[in-house]
Formats: C-alpha cells, structure tokens, sequence
C-alpha cells in the first residue's frame, strides 16, 4: 500500500525523499567514520525536529540499504510523534503504529535484529502513547495480527519478531522500565492496569501456545535448529510477565506488596526487603487455569530435564541461552504464591512446590557429588539455580512446611539437604581461599539468604515455633563448620599485609551481614552453639597464656578476634537506635536454668569479660592486647552491655513490686531473671559496669594515635552506656567515671585525641550530668567539667601578645581541642543543663569573636569557630529568655559581621589546583555553618519557652534574619552554589524565609532585594527538583503575599513589584513580572520533571493574577510568533482556557490552586509539543 | 591545668621557633606539616597498620605552601612529627618597583622592600592593575621557615 502511495506522488516530492535519505546516511557515515560528527549530528536532530517527517522516515525505513540510516529513521518517527501526537488525525496515528507493525513482520528475516528492535520499540511506545484513546475494536485489530504472529502461522522468523514486540510492549508498560513521553505517572499508571487486566494473560497463553509447539521439534533434532530462538525468546516473554508487578483486582486485598497474605500475619514486610533477590510472583486467582491447572509447569519441567540429555548434542549445553531460559523460568515459578492458591489451607501450593522440588533437587543431588563435578569442570549455573529455587521456596513457605517438602520423596527433609549443600560449599571456600569471586562464595550467599529467610520467619513467629530436632541438628553441625572455616581463614591470614586489611575494611558492611546471619544459625541451635563457642573461646585463652613470652601469639589473636565477632553477633543484636533485648532463642532455650554458673550464656560473658580485664594489666596488655584485638574487645563490650547490662525491665521495679512484676511477666520465665539480674544493677552490673569504664579509660590513655580504636571506645562504647537512663545514674556515682572526667581534663594524652572524638567524649561526659540526683548537681557537675576549658579560652585570648602566638602550632592545636570540648558540651544540651551550658557558651562569646579576628586566616579554627557558635545555639535558642536571646542574637549579628569584613572582597592564590578548590571547599563549609546559624535562630519564631515574648527587649527574629542574610548572601557566589548542600541550605532558608515574612522583603532596600531575587532566579534554572521546587515556593508565597496585600489596600512587596521608567527612559519590569516571565519561559521551553508542574501552578496563578496585563503581553507575545494558523487558534484557545477554564476565580483559595494545576497540566499538554521545537 | 602553662611557658621564644613537634595521630587535614624539611599544607591523611596486630601510622600528602609540590611522609601514629609555625602578615601596598619588587608599609610605619611580585599571573594582574587604578590594596603575606610569599590582595578602597 505505501509503494502505491509513493507512486501517486510527483517526481518532485520523489527527488525530495531521495535527497532527505542521501543526507540522513551520509550523516549516519560520517557519524561512524568520525569525519565531523557535530555537522552529523544536527543533521539527524534536524529530521526527527521537523514538523511531520513521517513520509520521508518510512521512505528512508523502505528503501535504504544503510541499516543505521533506517534506525535514525525509525527513532525519528518515534520523536515526532510523540511531539505533535496531540494533533495528528487518528488516522495518522493508527497508521504510524501499523507501519511499524508491518515493518517488522515484512522484514523478520533481516539480519539487522537492532533495526527490528528499535522498530518494535516504536511501535510499542506509539501504541502506549494512543492506549487510552483507542477504542478496543482498534486495539484488536493491532493485536490480531501479533498473535497470528506468534502463533506461528506466518513462519519461524515472523514468529520471533511477534515474541519481541510483545517483549518491547510489555517492558514498556512497566512502570520501571518505560519512557516517560512527558506525561504524569497516572497515565502510565491507567496504562499498566488496562494491559494487565485485558491482555496480560492472552500474551501468556500466545507464547505458552508457541513455546509448546516448537518444543518438541526441538526435543527431536540432534543439532541446533532455529526453533530454539523463537523457544528461547518465548520463554524470556513468560519469565518477563511473570516478573511483572501484578496489583489489578486480583490481588487488590493484597496491597501491601511482598507480603504473603497466603500465611497471615506470618511474615512482615521488613523480612522481604532484605530478599531483594527473590521477587514474589502474585497474579491472582485468574492465573490459576493457565499457570497451575493446565500442566504447565509439568511441561516445563519435562522440556527441561529432556534437554538436560541433550546437552551433550552440538549446540547445546548447560549454559547455551535455551537452557538458562528454562531454568530461569522454573526458579521463578518457585516463588508463585498469593491468591492464585485457593484457600484450601495450603495444599494447593503444597502440591505446586512439590512438583517444583522433584524436578530441580537433580541438579543439587548429592551435594558431594555435585560439588565434585563441579570442581573439575561442570558448569555451577545448575547449582546456583538450585539454591536460589530454594530460596524462592523458603520466602513462599514456613520452615515447617518446607523441611516436610523434600520427606515425601527422600528420607530427609529439606533442611537436611539445605545445610549438606552448605557444608560443601563451606568446605570448598576452606580449601581454596581466593580474591576473586568463586562459585562457591555466590552459592555461599544464597544460601545463607535461604536460611535468613527460614529463620527470620522462626523470629518473627515467636518462639512458640522452633526448627523440628533434626533440623536444629543440622544447623548445629552447620555452625561448627562455619566457626572452623572462619576461625581458619583468621589465622591464616594473621600476618597478610596490610592491602589486605583495607581489602577487609572495605568489605565490613558485608561481612556484617554474613555474621548476622552465621547469628541466626546458631540462635537455631543454641543449645549446642553457645557451649562450642565458650570451649574455642578457653581453647585460645589458654593457648596465649602457655605460649606467653614463648611463641608469636598473632594467629591466636586474629582468631580470638574473629570469635569475639560472631559471639557478639550471637549473643546480642544491632540496636539500631532501639535497645535490643534478649534474643528470643536465647531466652526461651534456657527457660529453667537457674543457677548462674551453670547458665552458658552467662559462663560465656564472664569469661570474655574476665579476659578483657587482662588488658588493665601493662604487661598482659603488652602481650596480648594488640590495638585490633583491643578494637575487637571493645567493640563486643558495647554490644553486649547494650543489652544484658542492667537492662531497662529490671532497675526501678524491684524497688517496689518486683514480686508482682514478676508474676505479671509469666512469659520472661526464670531465665531472664537468671541472665538479666545476674548482669543486673543488684548482682553483677556495677562491678561489670566499673570494669568497662576501667577499659575505656585504659584505651583512650595507653593507646595513642590508635584512631579506630578509639572512635569504637568513644562513638559506641561509652556513647552506648550513657544513651541507657538506667545506665547513667549508676555511672555517675562510680570512681571510675570520675577519673575519666578527671582525666578528661587534665591528662595531657587525651589532648591527643582525634578532633572528633575529643567533641564525642565531651559530649559523653556532659550528657552523663542527667543521671544526678538533682538538677543543681548536674549543673555543678557541667560547672566543674567546663571551667577549666572556657577559663583557658578567656585568659588566652586576653593576651596581650595574642596575635604573636595565635598562629603557634601548638596554640592552634590547643585552642582547636578546646573548642571541639566545648561543641561536644554543647551538643549535649537537655533541659536540666541548659542553664550551665549557656553559661560556659555566654563566658566565651567574647573570645570566640577575639579568635575569629586573631585566626582570620586559619581556616580550620574559623571553622571550628563557627560550628561551636552553631551547636550551641541550636542546643539553647528555645529556652532562652528574652534577655538572653537578645544577647545571643546581638552576638551572633557581631559574629557574622566580622566573617564578612574578614573575607568579602578577598583574593586568595596558590599555586597548586588541589590548595585552591580545598579553599573552596572550605569556604563553604563556612557559609553553610552560618546559614545553620540563622535556620537555628529562626527556629526561635517557632519554637519558644521564654517566660516573656523576646520582643520585649526589642529582638525581632525576622529583621535579624534578613540582616543575617544580607550579611551572608554576598559572600555566596553562584560558584558555591553549585555545592549541592550549601544549594540547598541556602535555598531552604530563603524559601522559609520567604513564606513565612514576606513582607520583610518591601522593607529591604534595592540592592539587598535584587541580590536575593537574583539567586531565586538561579534557583529556578537548576537541576536539580528540591531546589526549583523551594523557589517555586518562595515565588508563590512573594507573589500571594502581594496580591492579598494589595487586596487589602496596603502596599504589598511595594516599590519592588512595581514597573517604572528610570530617567533615561529605560523601562524596569516590576520583579513580579520578571518572575512571571522567566517562569513562563520555563513552563514552556526547557526540560524539566513533570513533578514540578503541580508546584509551578501553585507559583504561577499569584503571579498571573497580580500582573494581568503583563500575562497577556506575553500570550500575544507568542502567539504572534506561530506562522501555522491553526497552532496560532490553538494556542489563543489554549491561553485562554487557562485563565478561564474549571470556573477559575481570581482568589487564592485551595479550590482555586487546585482548578489552576489542572489547567495548567492541559495547557502544556496542548501546547508543548509544537511550542519547543516550532 | 599544668600542661597549658606548658604552652604557655614556650612561647617567650616561640617567635624564633621555626618547627613545633605534635603527635602524629593529631594532624588533621588542612593542617600543616613538614616533610622532607618544606612547610606543607595536609590535604590527605590516611591510617594503616603495620601487620594486622601491629601499631597504626599516618600516611601524609601535603603539599609544599610555596612552590605547589606534592609530597608524602608516613609516620607512626603515637610518634612526633614536626609542624611549622605559619604566619600571615597583612601590609599595605605602597609601591611595585620595575624590577618586580614591591614596597610594602609594616604596622610600626617603617617600609618592607624585600619581597617580589608574586609569580601567580592572577593575582599579579589584579595586584598591578588595582595599584595602576590607584585602590587601596592589602596584600597578605605568608611566611614560614624563613620563607615569604604574597598569599593573598584585599581592595579596603572606599566602598
């Protein structure tokens, strides 16, 4: 039919065609050859840009020999008409999609598939384009062709071309993977439930139907035939449908997604996130014919295990892309689970899994076998699709269900099988200990996922529910195995160099995760786990001691440091913020043992807490405590105490009704009372307590420089212990914890410490004030812990000789250490202490703008500077009293001040990049501790305890803060802008500001006002969404502030938003109408995120209301531009409906913000498309 | 506090004093620090450990204040390294001779000849152009283990 259109046409327009094709591949040529690609390129753009290119795109499809040539055509018809679809006739665009369709069916034989792809793709992403306009008889009539496509009636290679279409059509209604076209999420979303209601399972049954019938042909055949690429695409089509995120009606009940509503309340949502690997597959119950009742999966395991005995034919093997289709297909149906069962309490599904199991446990059986095979050259993928079958199984099931699967057809159960596999594995990882990644460490990772997922279910069940005997068993011998394999790999890569080691640390996040789960597995059979653990732990504590001053202890010490992590892993769990409790294996296991030196747990903590108080002796310290065996004691003490030291349940009850607390608490049992009042605050607790401070002293003093070792004793250890309220009161009444504070004060190698670990114990410290008795203590305590610090600061910066020694090393560093004291103290800010706070920042406020001045050029110290002045108005502004804030504010106003005279204006040099862009860098961590600065004062207007409004003493939060900004704003250039933190900062401030005082900004003057409106300008133009949308809503508050005002008869945002003509004549555009204009500009012309619309309507209706008339120049404006005369009508049309239309008022309630979004989305819709590129 | 008058203590001399030893665990970056006898600025500091049972040292990159050479240095943590006294003089600009020198006015109202044009064609450009225009220019000089460099130009004209 096209040849005939092309025949109709003049020799003219045929001449036309020829020259636009000869044009497009020359550029495509030269593209390749790299001859003036630039040129190339606008040529292309020029095609896909021109208005309706479609007859020179299908002319050049038809008929170019150049394979580029036709997929730059075919891109360009997909461009353009996406652009003008809004006004192509519906013949046109029925029309674009069948060409495209009868392209590819016409040339399915062509050996260029990425031309077919592209295409298809096409032709995909058109028909989504139109999928809500067509009515169904047209959608038909395209689909009546692609499934007689498919089923094969027009050939093998039509076939396959079918099968990808359909693969393009449904990747593109995936809301994951499709293209945004420039239309809101709701389309797409109207799009992906249509397809999944009408046409998702019809796709199936097409590709069931042809996978079926090649099937056997290539059962039969002894060499490859070209059968297997249309079985192959087939079976990638199903996998990829099943994949899909099936939410329609089936499975609306089902909104929480990944959750299985088959076991009620089994699992939680949490378990499901960590499986990322294993996607549920959910289709609801109008599925189960085609994918249970119908024998499919019998035929797909069938095809399978026939092709296994093929692989030793020509063209097959165990990776060849047919087989990986398969197995790729049977693991996901493994996952199958949801509504597609009926509820017959799980037999269904049972049977399913059955069924699954029986084909796939031949290519895991017998473990040793498989391993060895494996280890002299099979392919792993069998075993690795295995194992991740069973995991799919583990997520679809209960533990019970599942170890029960396998006993119908073996003597074991599944468990059985689970922790055999993972013993192979285990073995191979200890015989070859390699860098790169092996099979084994894949398979390894799997499988562990597969317990996690079992045992995670255990835990989230209560512990009502256990593994059956032989499964616990099974976890036992598969934990001993674990703990010798790591305990292996310890000493024998105790003396690797230390590449290895930032290797290790570089890999601490995943090893984590390996230990939590190793966790799990022994949590399963903690009854054998526990004594093992303690029996290695003594084994290598002796050995030390025997080989004292004899032997090299390094092989021991790294394996005691491996032991130490798993038995924190398996003692106690990551608060996460929260405080853990007992594990609940561990709790109900030992339910009546009550005598606490029988009670393994306990036997266990005692002796590696014993162990640790070796290290307060210098010479044990000197032998056994290297500073990573240290890290690692330290690192288990802070685990374990936040959960068995004077645990919250315990302290306080047993003062009044511990009796009746206890028999309230029936479920707890005796064990706990056994484990938690043994470490608890009657029994052990203190002496446990003293010793850990006793420690971390000992760690902080006798191991200088030994940075990690002292961030885990100051960030988690004793940052731990004061978090824990029942902690804290028995802390401060301990010798100990005096002499850490003594110390703190007054040792010397505690000046030392890194920076920030200075700041962290001083915060420790101070917030330990809170476990006083009264609040006058605390606020001594703070007192006496502070005075020695701000004492120092005044008397050195009343020197006379300041500015001689200011910029000593030493002084520097002094000064540096003091300051990062005082922050930590600041940061430590509570009710209870505000008041001696405030007093120790109110003591330094005068040297800190002394040193401001002194260090001008000392970048680090104004830093610091500047961050303590933040912390600690951030920890004091809201208790203040009026007097006090006006102090703060008047001192804060001085401190910004002399930042700014110090450094506007200035030129700093270097002669090397990296000194400079560090320069750079600085300067904004500056400028971004001010901003912090104001956003915490601020807050003031918000948030305020004073007894009396500040403005009794004359403060007015948001004057100060625009004379902040004024202060602040020149110094921020738009190159700083472009850090992002500092970008948002800033542009989060101004829009607060913004919207919450606009009027403020009639009352700055107009170079103040234009620098500001200039940098929201800037905002608007940047990339990236938070930061336009903050400017949106700045200009929506600046121009509804002003059209209400003006409402009311009151000036407004004054002479700023009025127009005038300056002396010579020159016309200045009110800034409202500047911002109309640019927003418009925006709207219209440039590429933004169709999230923005809802927030650029919500700016835009103020600013069209408030300058009418300068909306309407700017319509005219652009409609005299159009030439076309019906995108002239339509754009006329279009500007007014969107003033007009939805019975828009011109008032500025929530009805009419919302009227004017929507509009507003109509209005780009209708006119984008021939506005960008017209 | 008995280690402050310490400090205290050494600086009646401290203007003589070219180097301070400091721990090296304590050095941070965009700090200084000498290595191979030049005065450096720290841009990179990273921890490793002799053996995995061993103790910590610090590996250093800094780069010299005054020709822009990187350098590196590692030291063990617990141990001294030397750090340099740097300081940053401000003088008004009151000459630039033909020979490239400039002549500088000092706090006490004495002259400063001794120190040329910086070599930074930035700077040296806004230095020659601002004094041609005639502004009042404050230079920043920067000097350390005997050696000085204009660092920096601030214009304090009347605004």
């Amino acid at each position: 039919m096209h040849q005939g259109y092309y025949q109709s046409m003049g020799a003219a327009d045929m001449a036309q065609l020829q020259a636009t094709m000869q044009a497009i591949e020359l550029a495509c040529n030269s593209i390749q050859m790299h001859t003036n690609p630039t040129a190339a390129e606008a040529t292309l753009l020029s095609l896909s840009q021109s208005p309706r290119p479609y007859q020179a795109c299908q002319f050049i499809l038809e008929n170019s020999q150049l394979p580029n040539a036709r997929f730059q055509a075919a891109g360009a018809i997909r461009d353009a008409a996406i652009r003008e679809w809004g006004f192509l006739e519906p013949n046109d665009r029925r029309g674009l999609i069948s060409f495209c369709l009868c392209f590819i069916m016409k040339n399915a034989n062509s050996p260029e598939g990425y031309v077919l792809v592209k295409v298809a793709s096409v032709a995909a992403q058109l028909l989504k384009r139109g999928w809500l306009d067509f009515t169904a008889a047209e959608k038909e009539a395209f689909f009546h062709e692609v499934e007689q496509a498919v089923q094969g009636s027009h050939g093998l290679d039509v076939q396959f071309a079918g099968i990808s279409f359909l693969e393009s059509l449904v990747s593109e209604f995936s809301p994951s993977t499709s293209t945004a076209m420039g239309l809101p999420r709701e389309f797409h979303e109207q799009c992906r439930i249509s397809l999944e209601q009408d046409y998702m399972k019809a796709f199936y049954c097409w590709v069931q139907y042809a996978a079926f019938n090649v099937s056997d042909r290539i059962i039969g055949a002894n060499s490859e035939i070209p059968e297997v690429k249309v079985c192959s695409a087939a079976l990638r089509l199903m996998l990829q449908i099943l994949n899909w995120d099936f939410r329609g009606k089936n499975s609306i009940e089902n909104s929480k997604r990944g959750m299985d509503i088959f076991y009620d309340g089994m699992k939680q949502e949490n378990d499901s996130l960590r499986r990322s690997e294993c996607i549920l597959v959910q289709p609801g119950p109008a599925w189960r014919d085609v994918l249970i009742s119908s024998g499919h999966v019998g035929w797909l395991l069938n095809f399978y295990t026939a092709l296994r005995q093929k692989f030793s034919c020509e063209g097959y093997w165990l990776d060849c892309p047919l087989a990986v289709s398969a197995r790729k297909l049977i693991v996901q149906f493994c996952s199958l689970t949801g509504t597609i069962f009926p509820s017959d309490s799980g037999e269904m599904q049972r049977q399913h899994l059955l069924q699954m199991l029986a084909g796939i446990v031949q290519w895991i059986e017998p473990p040793d076998a498989v391993s060895k095979a494996i280890k002299s050259g099979k392919s792993e993928s069998e075993l690795l699709d295995g194992c991740r079958a069973l995991m799919s199984m583990a997520t679809v099931t209960t533990p019970l269900v599942f170890d029960e699967l396998l006993k119908s057809l073996r003597p074991y159960g599944t468990i059985t099988l689970l922790s055999a596999l993972m013993c192979e594995v285990i073995k191979d990882l200890m015989e070859n200990r390699t860098e790169e990644e092996t099979w084994s460490w894949v398979a390894r990772d799997i499988l562990l996922d597969t317990w996690t997922t079992l045992l995670m279910q255990l835990d989230a069940s209560g512990h009502k529910h256990s593994l059956p005997p032989e499964g616990i068993s099974a976890a036992a011998n598969l934990f001993a195995l674990i703990v010798e394999s790591e305990l292996r790999a310890a000493s024998a890569s105790a003396f690797n160099d230390e590449d290895e080691y930032d290797y290790l640390q570089a890999s601490i996040a995943a090893m984590d995760e390996r230990l939590s789960s190793y966790a799990l597995i022994a949590r399963a059979a903690v009854g054998a786990t526990i004594p093992l653990l303690k029996e290695l732990f003594s084994e290598r504590i002796m050995r030390l001691h025997q080989g004292r001053g004899t032997s090299d202890p390094t092989e021991t010490l790294e394996e005691l440091y491996s032991l130490l992590l798993i038995t924190g892993h398996v003692l106690a769990d990551e608060g996460q913020g929260e405080t853990p409790l007992v594990p609940k294996e561990i709790e109900s296991h030992y339910s009546n043992v009550t005598e606490v030196d029988k009670h393994p747990v306990i036997v266990l903590s005692g002796s590696i807490i014993r162990f640790a108080e070796e290290s307060l002796d210098p010479e044990l310290r000197r032998y056994f405590f290297s500073p990573r065996l240290m890290e690692a004691v330290v690192w288990f003490l802070a685990r374990w105490s936040s959960t068995y030291l004077m645990p919250p349940g315990e302290s306080g009850e047993n003062k009044g009704g511990y009796e009746n607390y206890n028999n309230t608490q029936h479920l707890r049992g005796q064990t706990t009372n056994a484990l938690v009042s043994f470490f608890g605050e009657n029994d052990q607790g203190k002496a446990v307590l003293d010793v850990i401070i006793r420690i971390s002293l000992s760690t902080l003093v006798s191991y200088p420089g030994e940075k990690d070792l002292q961030a885990l004793t100051c960030c988690q250890l004793l940052h731990g212990l004061v978090k824990q309220k029942n902690i804290i009161c028995h802390l401060v009444t301990l010798d100990s914890w005096r002499d850490l504070a003594t110390a703190f004060t007054n040792e010397r190698v505690l000046f030392s410490l890194n920076a920030a670990h200075q700041r962290s114990l001083a915060q420790t410290l101070a917030v330990s004030a809170s476990g006083m008795k009264t609040s006058e203590a605390s606020n001594q305590y703070i007192k006496s812990l502070t005075s020695h610090m701000t004492s120092a600061l005044v008397e050195l910066s009343s020197k006379n000789d300041l500015k001689a020694i200011a910029q000593q090393p030493d002084i520097i560093l002094l000064v540096s250490c003091l300051l990062e004291r005082l922050r930590g103290v600041a940061r430590a800010s509570e009710p209870r202490t505000q008041k001696a706070i405030y007093e120790m920042g109110f003591l330094v406020m005068n040297p800190v703008l002394i040193f401001l001045q002194a260090y001008k050029d000392e970048s680090v110290v104004v830093y610091l500077l500047l961050k303590f002045v933040t912390d600690w108005v951030d920890g004091q502004i809201i208790y203040l009293e009026a007097q006090e804030t006006a102090a703060v504010v008047d001192f804060s106003m001085r401190l910004l001040q002399l930042y700014s005279s110090n450094n506007i204006g200035k030129i700093s040099v270097s002669l090397s990049n990296s000194l400079r862009s560090e320069a750079d860098a600085e300067k904004y961590k500056d400028l971004r501790a001010l901003l912090q600065l104001l956003s915490n004062l601020c807050s003031k207007d918000l948030v305020d305890f004073a007894s009396e409004p500040i403005e009794t003493y004359g403060t007015n939060i948001s004057q100060v803060v625009y004379t902040g900004l004024h202060i602040v704003t020149p110094l921020i250039t738009m190159d700083l802008l472009k850090y992002p933190k500092l970008c948002h900062s800033y542009f989060s401030l101004l829009s607060h500001m913004l919207e919450v005082y606009p009027e403020i900004i009639a009352q700055l003057n107009v170079e103040a006002c234009s620098h500001i409106l200039g940098t929201l300008d800037f905002g608007l133009h940047h990339q990236d969404i938070e930061v336009v949308d903050l400017c949106l809503r700045a200009l929506r508050a600046l121009a509804s502030h002003h059209y209400k005002d003006r409402g009311d008869g009151k000036v407004g945002l004054g002479s700023h938003a009025t127009s005038y003509k300056d002396a010579d004549g020159k016309f200045h555009e009110g800034i409202l109408g500047q911002f109309l204009r640019s927003l418009l500009r925006l709207l219209l012309f440039e590429d933004y995120s169709t999230d923005l619309v809802s927030s650029g309507a919500d700016a835009l209706l103020p600013l069209i209301l408030c300058e009418q008339s300068v909306y309407q120049n700017l319509a005219n404006e652009l409609i005299e531009r159009q030439v076309n005369q019906t995108f002239r009508s339509r754009l006329t049309n279009a500007f007014q409906s969107l003033i007009t239309s939805n019975n828009l008022s011109s008032t500025l309630d929530r009805m009419n913000y919302q009227r004017f979004r929507k509009n507003l989305l109509s209005f780009l819709i209708e006119v984008r498309g021939f506005l960008r590129t017209v | 506090m008995s280690d402050e008058e310490h400090h205290f203590e050494s600086k009646a001399d401290a203007g003589a004093s070219k180097t301070f030893p400091q721990q090296a665990g304590t050095i941070r970056k965009n700090g200084y620090i000498v290595i191979k006898g030049r005065p450096c600025k720290v841009v990179e500091v990273s921890t490793s450990k002799t053996g995995k049972h061993g103790h910590a040292k610090c590996h250093f990159v800094g780069i010299d204040i005054f020709t822009g050479k990187k350098l590196e240095d590692i030291v063990p943590s617990s141990h001294n390294c030397d750090v340099p006294h740097v300081t940053r003089t401000d003088y008004q600009l009151i000459d630039i001779s033909e020979d490239g020198f400039v002549s500088l006015l000092t706090e006490t109202g004495n002259t400063k000849d001794d120190l040329r044009l910086p070599t930074d064609e930035n700077l040296l450009s806004q230095i020659k152009d601002g004094f041609a225009e005639g502004k009042d220019l404050v230079v920043s000089v920067q000097s350390s283990m005997g050696e000085e460099q204009i660092c920096a130009l601030k214009d304090i004209g009347p605004k």
